[in-house]
């Protein structure tokens, strides 16, 4: 406690009462104010606060001691207030009590008789205030423990994660909203361990429960309608128990489901397309180890003309094969995000341009006319190789899929607010179904004309993450006999 | 007259190599490109064996082809020869281990591409004699 001084105030219209209590009150050290009627004391009262004491006469002028009493007590209820009476009468000590006096002591009184009553006083004030305290702090102590419980509750009811607590009694104490949406059994909680409707994920419960060798954590894929979950049940031991690794005794346990049908169909996507590539790999590699067979075996003609033709075969196999990693290990970058575009402003019409001309002998050697045509020279921010690839792969499509003698029209145009450029030609054209599938991975329309056409089926799927990568997009217009138009839109800077 | 022949595949390179080699040895050989393409062409050749490609327009259309040839009584004889370039796809390994997991594949003899020559031609007299 502080060691400040108890400060009392005294009030009556007698100055030597007022006097005299000054003179006996500050010689045993308390601090003392005095005044001489019912208002001065409640000037005084407010002017300084911090009173323990109020001594006060009944009778004074201007405001009576009860009125002074109890405007005090209003303001301040931890004020003691000891009345001071010549009149003292039954009634008025039973009226004081009833404005909250403590006690009150008649005039004259004796310097003891004072003393004894304000250390009385204080003694009780001093109890009530350290009984006061002792509650609040409780209060407030039950109030955190009920906050904390909810703030786990809360917390443990928001997790997505599924969650039981199960105790040794094999009873299932617990269940968030997530278990319960993931194990819709009707039971409320608490419902025995065997009324839960899956058998997969009990038998793993009682595992835990039954194993006697210190905590245990067992782990189980589960399927559960169309999801999967990975259910992990661990044994909870007595909080307070010794060292968990001694085994302290088991309280109960605690399964957590994690839904990982997300991750699985990653797995699956992942797998497949590993097994896409393994097959897209080994199939021309195939072609090309059996050529060079076929002319190592001796079994075909020994014809120089022939053998030529082999190598040439065997070539083209393993040439598409090499595209077919530049373009995998492109689209690996695009998608982990290593591949660095430079961006710079680049004029479009003049990338395709070369693109273009770097495909020039290849539509010669097939005599197809390829014709390109420019309206604008508005430059957008790009990577000028990531576009020459984009307009070089679509420009290469469309003359493998146009037959010889046929037209590849590039055209450049400006709308505004991108600029576009198309790759039309009058090739074979395209199923609709194909056509929704071009630009997936490994996708190639098998028909019969395709089936000599070497490609990888990355191409497209390439040019679309390219075009992406640079906020602009790729679309195609095609039907079967008609030709192709790719277009790719590309926003101007 | 020479044994006919049937090559099943989507491959013209693999086509032409197996074309070079069994016409090397005297048989006659046709080819096709899908599955569908071989029905008709059994109907119209009646060859006397059938060497299909696993893996065309789907999945598992030489297991179709196979399973067709051998279903229908007329050509229950003939000896079907698979081949493929990926023998474990999606998880699922191919290869047969025994005489049982071919006859659940319909297929005679499984072989992992590129077939080396001499081990097709083997195969294919062995089938046929």
């Amino acid at each position: 406690m502080s060691e400040e001084p108890v400060r009392i105030l005294v009030v009556d219209d007698e100055l030597g009462v007022r006097a005299g209590c000054r003179k006996i009150l500050s010689a045993e050290g308390y601090e003392v104010t005095i005044a001489e009627d019912g208002q001065a004391g409640w000037e005084a009262f407010q002017a300084h606060r911090g009173f323990a004491v109020l001594l006060v006469d009944l009778m004074m002028p201007r405001m009576t001691g009860l009125e002074l009493m109890k405007l005090v007590r209003e303001a301040d209820p931890d004020v003691l207030p000891i009345i001071i009476t010549a009149h003292a009468t039954i009634d008025t000590a039973v009226e004081g009590t009833k404005q909250g006096a403590y006690s009150y002591i008649p005039k004259p009184f004796t310097p003891d008789e004072l003393l004894l009553a304000i250390k009385n006083g204080l003694e009780r004030r001093g109890l009530t205030l350290e009984a006061r305290r002792l509650r609040e702090e409780r209060e407030r102590r039950l109030l955190e423990v009920a906050a904390e419980r909810s703030k786990s509750n809360t917390i443990i009811k928001c997790i997505t994660d599924g969650i039981l607590v199960i105790n040794t009694e094999k009873l299932i104490v617990l269940r968030n909203a997530a278990a319960a949406h993931i194990l819709p059994d009707a039971e409320l909680v608490p419902f025995p361990l065997e009324a839960l409707g899956c058998a997969e994920v009990r038998s793993l419960i009682e595992e835990v429960l039954d194993c006697a060798s210190g905590p245990t954590i067992l782990s189980r894929e589960v399927g559960l309608g169309e999801a999967t979950y990975m259910v992990n049940v661990s044994q909870v031991l007595e909080p307070g128990g010794a060292e968990p690794a001694s085994g302290g005794e088991a309280a109960g346990a605690v399964a957590v489901f994690r839904d990982i049908t997300a991750l699985k169909k990653l797995e699956t996507a992942k797998s497949m397309f590993v097994s896409m590539v393994a097959h897209e790999v080994k199939n021309p590699l195939a072609a090309a180890e059996g050529w060079l067979n076929l002319i190592l075996s001796g079994l075909a003609h020994q014809d120089p003309q022939e053998e030529r033709r082999m190598i040439q075969r065997s070539l083209i196999r393993i040439r598409t094969l090499r595209t077919l990693v530049t373009e995998l290990l492109n689209l690996t970058a695009i998608e982990t995000g290593n591949f660095t575009l430079r961006r710079s402003p680049v004029e479009v019409a003049q990338v395709a341009a070369d693109a273009v001309e770097a495909n020039r002998e290849k539509s010669q050697e097939k005599k197809i006319q390829l014709s390109f045509t420019a309206g604008t020279r508005e430059k957008a921010l790009a990577d000028r190789e990531a576009l020459l690839m984009v307009f070089s792969n679509l420009i290469d499509n469309a003359i493998k899929y146009t037959p010889e003698g046929g037209h590849v029209g590039v055209h450049v145009s400006y709308d505004g607010l991108y600029v576009k450029v198309t790759v039309r030609d009058d090739g074979i054209g395209m199923d609709p179904g194909d056509k929704d599938k071009a630009f997936d991975e490994f996708y190639r329309a098998k028909n019969d004309f395709t089936a000599n056409v070497p490609g990888t089926g990355l191409g497209l799927s390439l040019v679309k993450r390219l075009t992406e990568l640079h906020q602009g997009r790729v679309s195609v217009a095609s039907s079967p006999g008609a030709g192709s138009e790719f277009s790719v839109l590309l926003p101007v800077c | 007259m020479a044994k006919l022949i049937l090559l099943v595949d989507d491959d013209p390179d693999f086509l032409e190599q197996n074309r070079g080699v069994l016409s090397s040895r005297g048989f006659r050989v046709t080819c096709v490109g899908d599955p569908q393409e071989a029905l008709e062409a059994i109907e119209r050749e009646r060859p006397d064996l059938v060497v299909s490609d696993l893996m065309m327009k789907a999945l598992d259309s030489g297991f179709s082809l196979a399973r067709l040839i051998k279903q229908d009584p007329r050509w229950a004889g003939t000896p079907v020869i698979l081949v493929t370039a990926v023998a474990s796809q999606r998880g699922f390994d191919f290869n047969p281990r025994s005489r049982e997991d071919l006859i659940a594949m319909n297929a005679d003899a499984f072989f992992d591409k590129p077939v080396a020559p001499e081990a097709l031609i083997a195969k294919v007299e062995e089938l046929l004699a």
